[in-house]
């Protein structure tokens, strides 16, 4: 007696998402099937892999990223690189120097630079803000409006600033919204129907719905994406069938096993393979649990997990 | 656990308005009352065209082709007492969006619905009655294994096929209605889904008093594993509640919003 | 796993002849599915009927034994395929690979690498549990030579090898440490039971694909055997994955007990010698339905993330990861450094630790038992007050800690003045309400 092979799709699927113009746009989202279940039903549209640069520079990274974009003179110079990366599918800038509790570049300097990011690169952009909400909502409203006729990803709208940012990027600019919520299920289905409400098209948005390194309390990112997935596609939750996008190295390049250095902890080894394994390792445990975008840094965890990606799908 | 499916009652034969149109062939009435429903949040809509010995066939399919048409092929209930209307409109029937549910088979005279709905790979409402309203639930479960065995016979998946307990009327049988829930009970613990016209329970009280009674009832039949209920979806209170209950049997996830989606 | 109520009314004679009790089948299921009736009392069941509800009642997927004293393992067992339905409980053991196609310096160093990876994270040991040793046919001496050098490490081994003669040969020399013998096949089962039985350890089997697989595992069954694993590695890295998902959803969505096995994956073999894949799939297959994950190499580069990973995912999701109470030194801090406080509960601590490392000042933090729950809900309960922090310190930091700077969560700022009453000769300063804002704090405290 043959194995009696039960496969599941669903009648519900993930939204597709378009993001970025012309030739280089992606599409991500639109299975009816758990991730990466390929044996179940076909996925059109893979999970994507973005590289992150910020507005920052790379002067703390390990040798591997800083020899990568060695000869760049500008973030802009970065950018175009960040887009030739192996296995690249869209580039992250982050505006992380706009934090007014760091740098507290002003509003106007990283418009410019967004600018000069989006004129170097043909392929689609994600950026990301400062992580703190009033700036963000001065500073991604502007983002929005200088990206006009990219349709880029414009992110975080949180819960304190989504009407802002919902409002230029998913209404004002037709940009992609990018709704961000901290491994709470209850607030990132309340941030789609809010951000619906405003007007902005389901298939203009896509959630962030929390992470965080392999380790550091990752079993609430497991089970955040698990029941998303679950009642995208088994209860047909239309507020929550957006596409997941997870910014990982954001979170993995500062947590101890990849910043402590070798004279600190010998036995240990080299960091910069350290910091890889904990990119890699947690990029793919969030393509395991529904991510269908995540957002890297070193170029051997961007060729590894589009590497994968390819061999699972 | 799925979330409670609300199959809207408002297309029917019964209401003049709707008659005449099914009569005329005009689309706008069963229209305006569809996309009502459908705002409200239905899931399934009701198609009760009446008795149609006549030209049965034919307003059916021409129904089942106008709603499907305008509404994305909106899932549907064929009803009618012309078996020959109903596989009419199964015939021109898109699945995408759902099985039809052929309404209503019973252990009587119409048990033969269930082989219909066998036949085409359909739901079936299965009222557990034989003639005559059931004295009690050792009669009504008797039903309900006869309408299950005839199923499963035919080769239904059980789930299929949606058990009826008969809700009946609070003015005049209000000690018959803790049978009715008890009877759902039994339903859900036999891991069967359930459906039936709720709102026959409050049939005669006074217009206002109405939704609070059938909100009530809602809740506790929801309680007890009712899975769905042939209802007016534009009852606010009832939809409310529905909605609520959905929340609390974890049928779909809270959000702050949940009233309004 | 419980049978419905219309599972059990399938297998009644339906004759309603009511000497059950019961007016109905229907209503004797019901009271049976309840547990309120048992099935003995329809006098009509049919042996096979009851035979098919004593397999159904029986767990979805078995629970297997391997290795012995502190490396014994348990495999399986689970009952969920998601976390949050209930937990998982048997979390995967990864293996390095070894082959009888290395030589004896490489298996040397290999098994060296091995052994140098071992600590303690929140109160569970991480190490290379196993040894996967695979057979490359090169003749039996090879082989057993390499087995009795890993079962010398003590840790337990997996037999990758598919010729019974050579398996019979390796289990001589390894059979007490309880290894898995994962050779069996569509073509060698028969006689690959026979060595496994004899030997008395647990029957790895595999096959083309799913189908022959099944086939070798009902095979099995009706043999008597049902200390079985299942090797799902497949020809790639697709299949493999297909396999791992199907075979654990099989078993316990859709209750088919032939595969209610655990499972191998051997990512060492559907990515072999490419580090890097090997840690994504391993990943993976910790989140999706390995048991035992097989990898070339376990560094600290892998094992770190690897880890951390498990212990996440394998986290009761009813109880909350606590660290011990105590003294925690950071950045070389000592008696004379500043304290700070929080509570046990694993992930506050992770970040909480993060952070103060990332300050690079020395110092000291100080966990107090709070139930294992985060800050406010630790103060909320009772689990963090005035009396719990004092009275920790009193008894536990005063005879070791010269310093009397006390840096209490922001989120509890009125605890303060309590904390000052009861705590003569310290100063308390509160401190952030969010732990990434410790290095900017605390390089200002301490400017």
């Amino acid at each position: 007696m043959p194995f009696n092979q039960k496969p599941q799709t669903f009648n519900a699927k993930i939204n597709e998402v378009t993001i970025g113009s012309g030739e280089k746009a992606i599409k991500i989202g639109g299975e009816n099937v758990f991730p990466l279940y390929s044996f179940d039903a076909p996925i059109e549209n893979a999970p994507k892999v973005g590289v992150e640069i910020t507005d920052m520079g790379f002067e703390n990274a390990c040798a591997g990223i800083k020899d990568y974009y060695a000869g760049c003179a500008t973030i802009a110079d970065m950018a175009k690189k960040a887009s030739e990366m192996e296995g690249a599918d869209f580039v992250a800038l982050s505006l992380e120097g706009g934090d007014p509790n760091g740098e507290n570049k002003s509003v106007e300097e990283l418009v410019a630079l967004v600018k000069e990011v989006a004129a170097a690169v043909d392929c689609p952009l994600v950026v990301e803000g400062s992580k703190n909400v009033e700036k963000d909502g001065e500073l991604l409203t502007k983002v929005a409006e200088a990206l006009q006729g990219k349709n880029a990803v414009v992110m975080p709208a949180k819960e304190e600033n989504y009407k802002a940012v919902g409002a230029a990027a998913g209404l004002a600019y037709d940009q992609i919204v990018g709704c961000e919520s901290a491994v709470d299920i209850n607030l990132a289905k309340q941030l789609n129907v809010m951000t619906t409400k405003l007007g902005v098209k389901s298939e203009s948005i896509i959630m962030n719905v929390g992470t965080a390194t392999v380790g550091y309390g990752y079993e609430y990112v497991v089970s955040t994406m698990d029941r998303i997935k679950g009642a995208a596609l088994s209860q047909d939750d239309a507020m929550l069938q957006m596409p997941i996008i997870t910014p990982v190295s954001s979170e993995t390049w500062g947590v101890k096993e990849s910043v402590a250095s070798e004279e600190d902890m010998p036995e240990w080894g080299p960091a910069e393979e350290r910091g890889i394994s904990m990119e890699v390792m947690t990029a793919a445990a969030d393509l395991a649990a529904g991510s269908n975008a995540v957002i890297l840094r070193h170029p051997q965890s961007v060729a590894t997990i589009s590497k994968m990606i390819k061999e699972l799908v | 656990m799925a979330k409670f499916v609300i199959i809207g009652e408002r297309i029917s034969a019964t209401a003049p308005s709707i008659n005449k149109a099914l009569a005329e062939r005009d689309p706008e009435p069963i229209l305006k009352r569809a996309k009502q429903q459908l705002d409200a949040g239905a899931t399934y809509l009701d198609v009760n065209i009446g008795p149609a010995e006549n030209d049965g066939e034919d307003i059916m399919k021409w129904a089942v082709q106008l709603l499907q048409g305008e509404f994305n092929n909106v899932p549907l209930a064929l009803d009618t007492a012309n078996k020959k209307a109903i596989e009419a409109g199964i015939s021109v029937y898109n699945r995408s969006k759902g099985k039809p549910i052929v309404n209503s088979a019973d252990a009587a005279g119409r048990i033969e619905y269930v082989d219909l709905a066998a036949a085409n790979d359909a739901i079936v409402i299965a009222l557990c009655n034989g003639e005559g309203i059931a004295k009690d639930n050792d009669e009504r479960m008797m039903y309900c294994q006869t309408l299950l065995e005839r199923g499963m016979e035919h080769g239904m998946d059980p789930a299929d096929l949606w058990f009826d307990p008969l809700f009946l009327v609070t003015k005049g049988m209000q000690d018959k209605q803790m049978d009715i829930l008890e009877c759902i009970k039994m339903f859900s613990d036999m891991g069967l889904n359930s459906t039936g016209g709720l709102s026959n329970n409050s049939n005669g009280m006074p217009k206002h008093i109405r939704p609070i009674m059938d909100a009530a009832m809602v809740a506790m039949c929801m309680m007890q594993g009712l899975t769905s209920a042939i209802v007016n979806p534009n009852d606010l209170r009832l939809m409310e509640t529905i909605k609520s209950c959905d929340v609390i049997k974890n049928n779909t996830l809270y959000a702050d919003s949940y009233l309004e989606i | 796993m419980a049978l419905s109520g219309i599972q059990i009314f399938k297998m009644t004679p339906k004759k309603n002849c009511k000497e059950c009790g019961s007016p109905t089948c229907m209503a004797f299921s019901m009271k049976v599915a309840q547990g309120a009736v048992d099935i003995s009392a329809c006098p009509y069941m049919s042996e096979e009927a009851l035979a098919q509800l004593s397999e159904a009642t029986a767990p979805p997927m078995k629970t297997i034994k391997v290795g012995t004293g502190d490396a014994e393992y348990t495999l399986g067992g689970e009952t969920v395929l998601f976390r949050h339905e209930k937990t998982f409980v048997s979390r995967p053991r990864y293996a390095v690979a070894l082959c009888s196609c290395m030589d004896a310096a490489a298996v040397d160093a290999k098994i060296a690498e091995i052994g140098k990876v071992d600590y303690d994270r929140i109160g569970e040991r991480m190490h290379v549990e196993m040894i996967y040793v695979n057979y490359a046919d090169n003749g039996q001496d090879a082989y057993v030579d390499i087995v009795k050098k890993a079962a010398a490490t003590g840790k337990t081994l997996v037999l990758g090898c598919s010729d019974v003669e050579v398996a019979k040969a390796a289990l001589e020399v390894c059979k007490d440490g309880k290894p898995v013998l994962n050779g069996a096949n569509a073509s060698n089962y028969e006689a690959m039971n026979e060595v496994a039985t004899a030997a008395g350890v647990v029957l790895g089997v595999g096959g083309a694909d799913l189908n022959e697989i099944y086939d070798t595992v009902a095979a099995l069954e009706k043999a008597g055997n049902k200390n079985l694993v299942i090797d799902a590695t497949g020809a790639d890295i697709k299949t493999t994955f297909a396999n791992a998902v199907q075979i654990r959803r099989a078993a316990i969505k859709d209750g088919d007990r032939t595969f209610g096995y655990p499972a191998i994956v051997n990512v060492a073999k559907v990515a072999m010698d490419d580090k890097y894949m090997q840690e994504a799939l391993a990943s993976v297959f910790t989140m999706k339905y390995g048991s035992i994950i097989v990898m070339q190499e376990m560094t600290y580069a892998e094992a770190l993330p690897l880890f951390g990973l498990r212990q996440n995912v394998f986290t009761d999701p009813q109880k909350p990861m606590k660290v011990e109470p105590g003294i925690y030194p950071i950045n070389g801090g000592d008696a004379d450094s500043i304290c700070l406080t929080t509570v046990d509960f694993a992930l506050t601590y992770f970040v909480v630790s993060g952070e103060l490392e990332r300050s690079g000042v020395p110092c000291n933090l100080l966990i107090s038992d709070a139930g294992g729950l985060s800050v406010l809900t630790a103060w909320a309960a009772g689990k963090l007050s005035s009396t719990t922090v004092a009275d920790f310190i009193k008894e536990q930091v005063e005879g070791k800690i010269n310093c009397r700077k006390l840096v209490i969560p922001g989120k509890v700022a009125v605890l303060k003045g309590d904390i000052e009453a009861k705590l003569p000769g310290w100063e308390v300063i509160v401190g952030p309400t969010e732990a990434v804002q410790l290095v900017k704090f605390l390089k200002d405290l301490t400017a």
